[in-house]
């Protein structure tokens, strides 16, 4: 707030103006700050929602560490995240480049490639569940001819096989790409033409000028991308739930973090153990992002000039 | 949240007046306004309607099987003029038992609740329902007249907690005469033993161009893998917990002998082409028994509407489960759906009544019995008479009536399956020996058990 005065016409207007926006600081309080606050205290506790939480101390954590679900949920989440995140960055930043060219229907092209990332999460699981079936889907049909003329047997069984259940998630996460390709396209049109004409003129090839001209001016959004992609990825839940109707399986093989966490809250109703995984999943968040932020200042170039 | 909008009583609890001085009326109004509106869910909860005591039931069931369960509520309204019965479906999925623990938690739930047999017990542990020893002891119910596993799995930790609705027998052993006359064998005679229930999975298996196209069984997808360990492990002699010791033994001897057993048909037909094949199972007229592409597997008693239902003509047998010799024969484990009232209902009396109606009474199991065609908890339940010599319903009451076990009474069922089943999985598809996968599953299973056995149940 300001530290001008208050007119005489604001001062009486303020107890109402607060009552108004009474709503939202009391929503933010009750459905956010204390949520956040009272799950840290019952993450030592034991806790079934329907009896009093009773404390035990650092049990849940010390738990934690010796519990091997919860050690391959973070190993296939870590998976998950080091393959998705930049597979789906560079596709993105692929088809923005694809997409940035001054071509005949250029906006019809651009449009084709977005609709993919507004279709509800459960819907395009439901479809892809149904082009991944190694016998009908529309994938395998696809594959069936290649694997037949280069003697590899049959094509991937997806979902059906442990190996190859989180390459097809992977493989249904690029799908969505089409917001991450709109923040790149964004940043390309900021690329000053200047630059490019001069380089050009030096002499640059376009590999040349898309490492040193294009490439910098969007690795502010690169950053961005990576930040979001990292925290997506580590509460990855919805695709890996309904493709496996809560199972993570076969063999634990899509059991992601937050599956974990739900199935331990949500089934067992053990919500103090549930509310540790979840801090310690809050913990990894913030760290990686204080990792990714702190190595910015070498790669990150703000146009602004002010720095990272 | 109190959902009703009729025969509003009651005034709401909490009221309040301000003052607005020196306002202009449109914003003293909108004030108003705001503050009735904020406060409008403070109503008090009630517990009668038009002088009728109001008794909400979060109920299962969908489809035909509403159409029946309706028809029983409406004859229990005839005989009970002066009870409001509101049947309510709620799918007792994770996300609706979620709602449910809420309710109960803000001392507001229904006043019945169906809750699946093996997760009665966990359900008393963690305090979400009522005991009913007493009211069972006032209405003159006498354990000896219900089906054994049926009472033992609703009894823990000294009381009773819930009722019977129905009393599944899994399962009944079906095979299709018609894959079996097409595969060169007798389609009247069905596999009694392991060794002739193998020769006859290998001869009705089909591959096609590399891939599966029939199969014979596949033993670990009988309603999931923990059911399917559980029916195959009682098959072959194992037991899944001492009640005694309180200890899981899923991997006593028996028990991994079953999974062996399940494992060789992992290897013989490739797991991952049974899976493959798996995937295009569907439900309803696409049940893989109905089109063919499995040949013999274990059914529940709801099954044989819907076969009835989707393929009328489908030619099939019921039969009991086959085991070795060295196991238990006519081997079968009760599931099934159970009534209870959850912890701090209202009206306990009258959905109490409703309760002993539905589960004790001749005129409710009998109705619906008939209305649902699933069989009652109630030995003597007048509805069995009918049953007897109709087509593959007396076979599932043969079962029924030899039945001996239910899956393990204790608080951390749900995880327990859970356990069983990563460990069929691993063990499947050839990521651990049965040995170790069962092994697995006790070890993390009775922790958790152990957990709660060190004051953690923390009865208040």
């Amino acid at each position: 707030m300001s530290g001008a005065k208050q007119t005489t016409l604001e001062r009486p207007r303020m107890p109402l103006g607060l009552l108004f926006c009474l709503p939202v600081i009391l929503g933010l309080c009750l459905f956010t700050l204390y949520p956040v606050v009272a799950s840290f205290y019952y993450s030592f506790t034991r806790y079934s929602v329907m009896k009093p939480p009773v404390l035990v101390g650092t049990a849940n954590y010390s738990h934690l560490m010796r519990d091997d679900l919860f050690w391959k949920s973070l190993a296939n989440t870590a998976y998950f995240a080091a393959l998705a995140i930049p597979l789906g960055t560079i596709v993105a930043l692929g088809l923005a480049l694809l997409l940035n060219l001054k071509v005949r229907g250029q906006a019809l092209y651009r449009t084709f490639f977005f609709v993919p990332s507004i279709v509800p999460l459960v819907a395009s699981s439901v479809l892809w569940i149904w082009l991944f079936n190694p016998q009908n889907g529309a994938i395998n049909a696809l594959l069936r001819p290649l694997f037949a003329r280069l003697h590899l047997g049959q094509p991937p069984g997806w979902f059906a096989d442990p190996a190859w259940a989180k390459p097809a998630i992977i493989l249904w996460s690029i799908w969505g790409v089409g917001g991450t390709m709109m923040i790149f396209l964004a940043g390309l049109q900021d690329v000053p033409e200047e630059l490019h004409e001069a380089a050009e003129m030096d002499g640059a090839t376009t590999m040349y000028r898309f490492r040193h001209v294009t490439l910098p001016f969007l690795s502010p959004q690169i950053l961005f991308v990576l930040i979001m992609g990292l925290i997506g990825a580590f509460q990855f839940f919805t695709p890996a739930y309904v493709m496996t109707r809560g199972t993570g399986g076969p063999v634990d093989s899509t059991l992601f973090y937050s599956l974990y966490l739900f199935n331990t809250a949500f089934a067992d109703f053990k919500m103090g153990y549930a509310c540790a995984l979840a801090w310690i999943l809050f913990l990894l968040i913030v760290g990686l992002t204080i990792l990714l932020f702190k190595s910015s200042a070498r790669y990150v170039y703000y146009a602004g000039g002010e720095g990272g | 949240m109190n959902t009703l909008t009729e025969g509003q009583t009651d005034k709401p609890a909490c009221s309040l007046t301000i003052r607005l001085r020196g306002r202009s009326a449109v914003e003293s109004k909108m004030g108003v306004l705001f503050i009735a509106l904020f406060l409008g869910g403070c109503t008090h909860e009630q517990t009668k309607v038009h002088g009728k005591k109001l008794v909400r039931v979060w109920h299962v069931w969908g489809g035909t099987m509403a159409e029946g369960f309706n028809k029983v509520c409406d004859a229990f309204r005839k005989t009970h003029p002066d009870i409001d019965l509101r049947p309510v479906f709620a799918a007792n999925d994770l996300a609706t038992n979620q709602k449910f623990f809420t309710a109960v938690a803000a001392r507001k739930p229904p006043e019945v609740i169906f809750v699946d047999g093996p997760q009665v017990a966990s359900w008393a542990e963690w305090g979400a329902l009522e005991p009913l020893t007493n009211l069972c002891k006032q209405s003159g119910i006498n354990e000896k007249d219900y089906f054994a596993p049926c009472w033992r799995q609703n009894a823990y930790e000294g009381n009773v907690w819930a009722m019977t609705f129905c009393a599944d027998p899994n399962f009944g052993f079906v095979w299709n005469k018609n894959s079996f006359r097409k595969a060169g064998l007798d389609p009247e005679r069905p596999p009694k033993t392991i060794e002739e229930l193998d020769r006859y999975a290998r001869a009705l298996t089909m591959f096609e161009k590399g891939e599966l196209v029939r199969v014979g069984l596949i033993p670990w997808a009988q309603y999931g893998q923990a059911n399917s360990i559980f029916t195959w492990g009682w098959a072959f002699g194992g037991d899944f917990f001492d009640y005694k010791t309180n200890r899981i033994t899923a991997d006593n001897e028996r028990v991994v002998k079953a999974l062996e057993w399940m494992v060789s048909y992992a290897k013989q037909y490739d797991v991952t082409k049974v899976a493959s094949l798996q995937q295009g199972f569907g439900s309803a007229e696409q049940n893989p028994f109905i089109t063919g592409k499995v040949a013999m597997m274990c059914l529940h008693i709801g099954g044989i509407a819907d076969l009835a239902r989707y393929a009328p003509d489908l030619d099939y047998g019921v039969t009991y489960i086959p085991s070795p010799p060295e196991g238990e024969q006519h081997s079968s484990w009760v599931g099934g759906w159970c009534v209870a009232l959850p912890n701090g209902a209202r009206n306990r009396d009258a959905a109490w009544e409703f309760v002993r109606w539905l589960c004790a009474s001749t005129e409710g199991t009998e109705l619906a019995g008939k209305s649902t065609g699933l069989f009652p908890g109630l030995k003597t339940s007048p509805y069995f008479e009918t049953v007897r010599g109709k087509k593959h319903y007396d076979k599932f009451l043969q079962i029924l009536q030899e039945c001996r076990h239910q899956r393990p009474v204790m608080p951390v069922q749900a995880r327990y399956m859970r356990e069983l089943s990563r460990a069929v999985d691993a063990a499947v598809y050839g990521k651990a020996t049965p040995k170790e996968a069962l092994a697995r599953a006790r070890v993390a299973t009775q922790r958790e058990l152990d957990i709660l056995g060190q004051g953690g149940k923390g009865r208040s």
